[in-house]
């Protein structure tokens, strides 16, 4: 489904080259969930924005259902996140002045949804991660599980083919990050393709596979 | 709709909602001045002027005024010509004049042989009181003593420029009567006739043709002028609201008044000079309106630059999550169209609402006029659209800007 080869990134400042990736070759099977873990500057998101094509690598290939996402231009690009991946942030990335509902309802007539699918399609969305009586709340005005929950709702509600997760339990409390790996196992449960970046050894072992990351290579991968 | 610009639109709508009171009313606040600027700097230039016209075509000319050629002392046939304008169905009331060029001579009973004598030129005129009273109201204007009456005798009005307590100037080429009030005697001479008169009112008036000129009965002035033939110098004609100078001035130049008298409507008969001065203070007025049109559209673009700006991250988060650029832009054009579109509104209803309704009961006191504040609808509504305008590109090349940098760094707060 998804595949690196010999991917490497090289951020540049001025006249120094910093290389983060040195050559990684990855790839995940459909519906399989991997968990990238490796200690602070290993190079584990940077790996994520290669795949989930927020950045250009420097070197190497992303292929994606056999697409060779190098020769795609940005606008094709932006299309392919839109229809084909959902992304969860350590941060939420809920945008403050849209309600919940609207940040989950928000991208989904782009993806050729009329408005009033957008928002039923959003509310059931909503209702099944329990989040039926939050529908008109704004970010600032839920917990950050919470917070967390919506961004989840909003990252598969067009029904991804991968989702992408950076850190998703990096600022919740142990019951909310709990209560979000419940959810990320049942989306896995139910046939979704999950690659997530955790640094936390008790929710990477939720996951099928954990590729580990150190210097920009990958070091070991293991079956959980 | 496109989806673009929808989606553009409930985003701003969105943004507008959430933003700070405090932030969006000094937005507001801005582009109301801004307007203001635009609409009244130029108005208030060009409402000087206009309120030395309408001055001029209240106190003088009224609507239209016939006038003797520039090689004639008096129009003739004046009876048949005032017969005829009587009977044009557009006509008001109208009021015709004697006028000569005299001297006025005040100090002649107390000065000493060594003395110089006090005296002024003026234009001397003869009226009707009751029929000048109707088309120009200048019996309104006195400021000191009264109004001429029809069987006043030897009594006239002077305008306030002939008198030095009103006008304290020095100047070989112009002088005024000093120490002349309500009751003085004065002596009035028109070409080798002498004769003395009474002051009986002071009238005061921004308009030259007023101010420089003494009035007295037209009887007494026939009388002293040796004109029994009824033939007058002008005649001002008030026309009924609505009716048209410019039709009254070709009926009679059809029945060959042009002939023997000159026809001007009061725009005709505007000086040159003054033509071009209001052409002046139009540029003056549309090249403040600039300065203020490039001060509207710099705070703009710094407001949208800074809020795109610090909302980056979110602008990365959109087009992360898939949102065309596009749609993100269109946001941004929304918010600045709001933005003009409110301030412009409010700026109308200052306009129309307060400044041109008190400008217009409380004029403002220049010396040569009473000035109002001119915003032509047609005019005032260009200047909206130019401040639209303006203020969308303004509110476009920041968000362009922003938008157009790389998604991941927008997201993740890097350079």
């Amino acid at each position: 489904m998804i595949q690196t080869t010999k991917l490497v990134k090289t951020f540049k400042n001025g006249d120094v080259f910093t290389p983060v990736l040195r050559g990684i070759d990855f790839q995940a099977r459909e519906g399989e969930w991997v968990a990238i873990m490796g200690r602070s500057g290993a190079g584990k998101s940077t790996l994520l924005y290669q795949m989930s094509l927020l950045d250009d690598p420097t070197e190497g290939k992303v292929i994606i259902d056999g697409h060779d996402t190098h020769t795609m231009s940005a606008s094709e690009k932006m299309r392919f996140r839109l229809m084909k991946f959902g992304f969860v942030f350590q941060d939420y990335a809920l945008l403050p002045e849209l309600s919940a509902l609207e940040n989950i309802a928000l991208p989904l007539p782009m993806q050729g949804l009329t408005k009033g699918e957008a928002y039923g399609e959003s509310i059931a969305a909503m209702e099944r991660a329990n989040l039926g009586h939050r529908l008109g709340n704004l970010p600032s005005q839920l917990s950050g599980g919470e917070q967390q929950r919506v961004s989840i709702v909003r990252a598969v509600a067009h029904k991804p083919k991968i989702l992408f997760a950076d850190e998703p339990t990096a600022n919740l409390d142990n019951e909310s990050a709990k209560r979000i790996m419940e959810i990320f196992t049942e989306l896995h449960r139910g046939g979704q393709t999950i690659i997530m970046v955790t640094h936390e050894d008790q929710y990477a072992k939720l996951t099928q596979r954990i590729v580990q990351l150190d210097d920009g290579k990958i070091i070991s991968e293991q079956r959980s | 709709m496109p989806l673009n610009v929808r989606i553009g639109f409930f985003l701003a709508l969105r943004a507008l909602k959430r933003a700070s009171l405090w932030t969006t009313g000094l937005i507001i606040f801005v582009m109301v001045l801004t307007f203001l600027n635009l609409v009244v700097v130029s108005g208030i230039l060009v409402g000087l002027l206009q309120g030395a016209i309408d001055q001029t075509r209240t106190k003088f000319t009224s609507d239209v005024i016939v006038s003797a050629l520039n090689d004639k002392k008096y129009i003739e046939n004046s009876p048949n010509l005032i017969s005829l304008i009587e009977t044009l169905p557009e006509v008001e009331s109208i009021t015709p004049r004697y006028r000569e060029g005299g001297i006025l001579e005040a100090n002649y009973k107390t000065r000493k042989e060594t003395d110089k004598a006090n005296t002024a030129m003026a234009q001397l005129v003869g009226i009707d009181p009751y029929k000048e009273n109707a088309v120009t109201g200048i019996g309104n204007d006195i400021v000191e003593g009264s109004f001429l009456a029809p069987g006043d005798y030897d009594q006239v009005v002077l305008g306030h420029y002939l008198l030095k307590q009103y006008i304290p100037i020095e100047s070989p080429a112009f002088s005024t009567l000093e120490n002349v009030g309500i009751g003085t005697k004065i002596r009035m001479k028109v070409g080798d006739v002498t004769r003395e008169v009474t002051v009986k009112g002071i009238i005061r008036s921004k308009v030259d043709e007023i101010a420089l000129r003494a009035f007295m009965v037209d009887s007494q002035f026939r009388s002293m002028i040796g004109r029994n033939d009824g033939n007058v110098t002008e005649i001002s004609i008030k026309l009924h609201d609505g009716a048209d100078p410019i039709a009254v001035r070709e009926a009679l130049e059809r029945s060959g008044v042009d002939k023997y008298a000159k026809v001007q409507t009061y725009e005709d008969a505007q000086p040159q000079f003054l033509k071009d001065i209001i052409a002046t203070f139009n540029m003056l007025g549309n090249v403040f309106s600039s300065l203020g049109l490039i001060v509207a559209t710099i705070t703009i673009f710094i407001v949208i630059f800074i809020n795109a700006l610090t909302r980056r991250k979110f602008i990365g988060i959109l087009k992360g999550i898939g949102i065309d650029g596009r749609a993100i832009e269109f946001s941004y054009v929304f918010q600045s169209i709001f933005y003009a579109s409110l301030g412009s509104v409010v700026g109308l209803g200052l306009v129309y609402g307060l400044l041109v309704p008190f400008f217009a009961a409380h004029p403002i006191d220049f010396p040569f006029s009473d000035g109002i504040l001119v915003a032509p609808v047609d005019q005032t509504l260009f200047r909206v659209g130019l401040l639209v305008f303006s203020t969308v590109v303004a509110g476009y090349i920041p968000a362009w800007m922003i938008i157009r940098k790389n998604t991941l760094d927008s997201i993740l707060g890097r350079n």
